[in-house]
C-alpha cells in the first residue's frame, strides 16, 4: 500500500539558518504517529511546510501520490490534507453550528451559493448533528465560541477538522492549554477519529503520546533523531539526550 | 510559536441575539410602514425622502463590504457615481426604461468593483484604505475627463425615464420618484438579507475574522473579498443609478472620496453588520443634517459634528446597538 503523505528530504533555510534538513517520513491509512521533540526542534515549522504556509528549500511532499509541494495550503485542504492550530483559531463571534456549517460547505464547494439559505441546505443540519455528537458538543452548538471554555474550543477545533473529512489530519498540539487531568476528554474524542485516516499529532504532554500513538519520530535541531514504537522511544537514550540537553540548556 | 488570533469581537449576550433576530425579521414590514407613513406624512419632503432611499442602498452596500467582509474603504462612491453615470449616460442616448436604467448601473458598479477589488484586495487596513481612495479619486478624473460623455464638472443632465413598469408616469411631485425609490431599497435590502444568510454570506463573515482559518478550511480569502466586493458594488451601482433615475441630473460629487466618506459616518452612525443600521444611519443623518442646515444655515455643520461625536462618546455601536441594549434592558426589567 502506497503511503497517503510522502514527505521526502524537505528541508527550510532562512537565510543561512537551517531549521529543517532532509526530512523524510511517511503515513499509511490508518496511522497513529507523533512528532516530538524539545522546543526549538523544528515541529511547527515542519507542519507549516507540509501544510503550505512555508514554501520549503528543498524536497518533495506527496499526497496520496500526488505532489503537492507547490501548492497553495486551501489547495493541499481541498485535497484532504487537513490540520488542526496549536493555539484555537476559531472565529470568535461564530457559534459552534456556524463553524461546522462552514467547514462542510467548504467542503462541498458550496460556499459561492450567494441566494440560498445556510439553514435549508439539505443534509447539513444532520451531519451537523452525527460530528456534534461525536464530539460532545451538541449542547453548545448555538453558543458563540468566543463564550466556550478552552477545553471545548479544542474539542471544536478537532471537529472542524474531521468535519472536512481529511485523509491526512495534523494535529498541532491538540491537547495545548488544557489541563493535564483534562487532557483524556481530548484522547476520548482522538479515539472517535476515522479508523482509516492518516493521523500525525505533534504534542508536548508525553502521557498522551504514548498512549495516543503507535508509533514516534522525534525531531532534534531540524532532522529526524530516531523513529519507533512508544517502548523503543521511551528506552533510547539519545532522545534523553535531547530532551535533557535542551533542559541543561535552558538552565543556564 | 503560531500567530494567536487577535480579535476582540465583543461577545454578546444570548439575549442581544435574540433581539437582533428579531429586529432583523421585522425590519421589511417596518421599513415598509414608516416608508408609506412619511409618503401621506410629509408630502413636501417627497424629493429629499427619495435621495435618502437612495443613499439608504448606497450605506447598505458599504455595510456588506465593511459589516460582513471588514473591508475598510473610503472608495465605495467609486461604485455608486460608475452606476450613476452608466444609467445617467444610457438614459440620455438609448434607454429610457428605469428599471432597465438600474440594471444597467448596477453592472457598471459591480464591473466597476471586480476589476478595481481585484487589484486591490491583496491589501489590508490603511494600505487598503489608500487604495481605495486612489481609486475613486481616478474615476473622478476619467468622468470628470470625458466632458463630451459626461458632461463633465457642468454635471450629465437630460435623463427622462419613462414610466416604471409603463404604467407610472414620474410626475412633477415626486410621489412616483419616492415610491420606485422605497420599492427598489426594499428590494435590495431582502436581497441582501439573503446573501448575508448564505453560504456565502457565512465564508466572508469567517475572513472578515480570521483569514488564516478560512485557508485552513479550504477556501480562498480573496476570492471571497473579489466577490463581496463586487456584490457590493451592483449594490452601489443601482443606488447610483436610482439616484439618477429620480433626480435627472449626476454631477461629479457623486464619484467623490467626500460621497464615500459620507456613507461612512452615515453607516457607523447607524451601526454595522446589520443591514439594518445602514438605514437607520442614513435616515438619521439626512434628516438631522436637512433639519439643521434648515435653521441654521451657517453652524449645521458644526451641529452635525457635535451629535457624530456623542454617539461615537455614548453609543459606540451606532444608534442601532443603543437601542438594541435598551431594548435588552426594559425586557430584562419586566421578566
Amino acid at each position: 500500500m502506497t503511503a497517503l503523505l510522502q514527505v521526502e528530504g524537505l528541508s527550510k533555510n532562512f537565510g543561512g539558518l537551517q531549521v529543517s534538513s532532509d526530512i523524510t517520513l511517511d503515513l499509511k491509512a490508518g496511522d497513529r504517529c507523533a512528532l516530538i521533540g524539545p522546543n526549538g526542534a523544528g515541529k511547527t515549522t515542519f507542519v507549516n511546510l507540509v501544510t503550505g504556509v512555508l514554501a520549503p528549500s528543498a524536497g518533495t511532499i506527496r499526497l496520496d501520490g500526488h505532489d503537492v509541494t507547490t501548492l497553495t495550503a486551501e489547495a493541499r485542504v481541498r485535497r484532504g490534507l487537513i490540520r488542526s492550530f496549536q493555539v484555537a483559531r476559531l472565529f470568535r463571534s461564530m457559534t459552534v453550528r456556524e463553524h461546522l456549517e462552514l467547514a462542510i460547505l467548504e467542503r462541498e464547494r458550496k460556499t459561492f451559493r450567494i441566494f440560498a439559505s445556510v439553514r435549508r441546505m439539505p443534509g447539513l443540519a444532520d451531519e451537523i448533528a452525527g460530528v456534534m455528537d461525536t464530539m460532545g458538543l451538541t449542547a453548545v452548538a448555538d453558543t458563540q465560541v468566543g463564550m466556550l471554555a478552552y477545553g471545548q474550543q479544542r474539542l471544536l477545533e478537532i471537529a472542524l477538522a474531521l468535519a472536512l473529512k481529511p485523509k491526512v489530519l495534523i494535529l498541532d498540539e491538540p491537547a495545548a492549554g488544557v489541563p493535564h487531568s483534562e487532557s483524556h476528554r481530548i484522547l476520548d474524542a482522538l479515539d472517535r477519529l476515522p479508523a482509516d485516516l492518516a493521523v500525525l499529532m505533534i504534542e508536548h504532554d508525553m502521557d498522551l503520546v504514548f498512549r495516543f500513538a503507535k508509533r514516534i519520530v522525534v525531531l532534534a535541531q531540524g532532522r529526524l533523531l530516531c523513529s519507533g514504537t512508544a517502548q523503543e522511544i521511551a528506552a533510547d537514550p539519545r532522545v534523553r539526550d535531547v530532551y535533557l540537553g535542551s533542559r541543561a540548556h535552558a538552565h543556564h | 510559536m503560531s500567530a494567536v488570533a487577535t480579535n476582540h469581537t465583543r461577545h454578546e449576550t444570548a439575549r442581544g441575539r435574540m433581539t437582533r433576530i428579531a429586529m432583523d425579521g421585522a425590519a421589511v414590514p417596518i421599513m415598509a410602514a414608516f416608508g408609506l407613513a412619511a409618503f401621506w406624512l410629509f408630502p413636501e419632503d417627497l424629493g429629499l425622502m427619495t435621495r435618502i432611499a437612495a443613499t439608504a442602498l448606497f450605506v447598505l452596500s458599504l455595510d456588506l463590504v465593511l459589516g460582513f467582509g471588514g473591508i475598510a474603504t473610503l472608495g465605495q462612491a467609486a461604485m455608486f457615481g460608475t452606476g450613476a453615470y452608466a444609467a445617467g449616460i444610457a438614459a440620455v442616448h438609448w434607454v429610457s426604461d428605469p428599471i432597465a436604467l438600474l440594471a444597467i448601473g448596477g453592472v457598471a458598479g459591480g464591473l466597476i468593483a471586480l476589476v478595481t477589488g481585484a487589484l486591490i484586495l491583496h491589501a489590508r487596513g490603511l494600505t487598503l484604505l489608500m487604495l481605495t481612495i486612489a481609486v475613486v479619486q481616478i474615476v473622478q478624473e476619467v468622468v470628470n475627463k470625458a466632458r463630451d460623455w459626461t458632461g463633465g464638472s457642468d454635471g450629465l443632465s437630460g435623463i427622462d425615464p419613462a414610466p416604471v413598469l409603463g404604467m407610472f408616469r414620474f410626475d412633477m411631485f415626486g410621489r412616483t420618484s419616492y415610491l420606485f425609490a422605497l420599492a427598489v431599497l426594499l428590494v435590495g435590502y431582502m436581497v441582501a438579507r439573503r446573501i448575508v444568510k448564505s453560504p456565502f454570506g457565512l465564508a466572508c463573515r469567517g475572513v472578515k475574522e480570521d483569514q488564516l482559518r478560512i485557508a485552513a478550511l479550504g477556501g480562498s480569502p480573496k476570492r471571497y473579498l473579489v466577490a463581496l466586493y463586487a456584490i457590493a458594488g451592483v449594490f452601489a451601482g443601482v443606488a447610483g443609478a436610482l439616484t439618477a433615475v429620480t433626480s435627472g441630473i449626476v454631477g461629479l460629487d457623486s464619484v467623490s472620496f467626500s460621497w464615500s466618506a459620507e456613507a461612512l459616518v452615515m453607516l457607523v452612525l447607524g451601526g454595522t453588520g446589520r443591514l439594518y443600521g445602514a438605514i437607520i444611519g442614513t435616515v438619521a443623518f439626512m434628516t438631522i443634517h436637512h433639519i439643521l442646515a434648515a435653521t441654521d444655515p451657517f453652524h449645521w455643520m458644526l451641529f452635525i459634528g457635535l451629535f457624530l461625536m456623542a454617539i461615537v462618546l455614548f453609543a459606540p455601536g451606532g444608534i442601532t446597538s443603543a437601542f438594541e441594549r435598551l431594548f435588552n434592558r426594559v425586557k430584562g426589567g419586566r421578566a
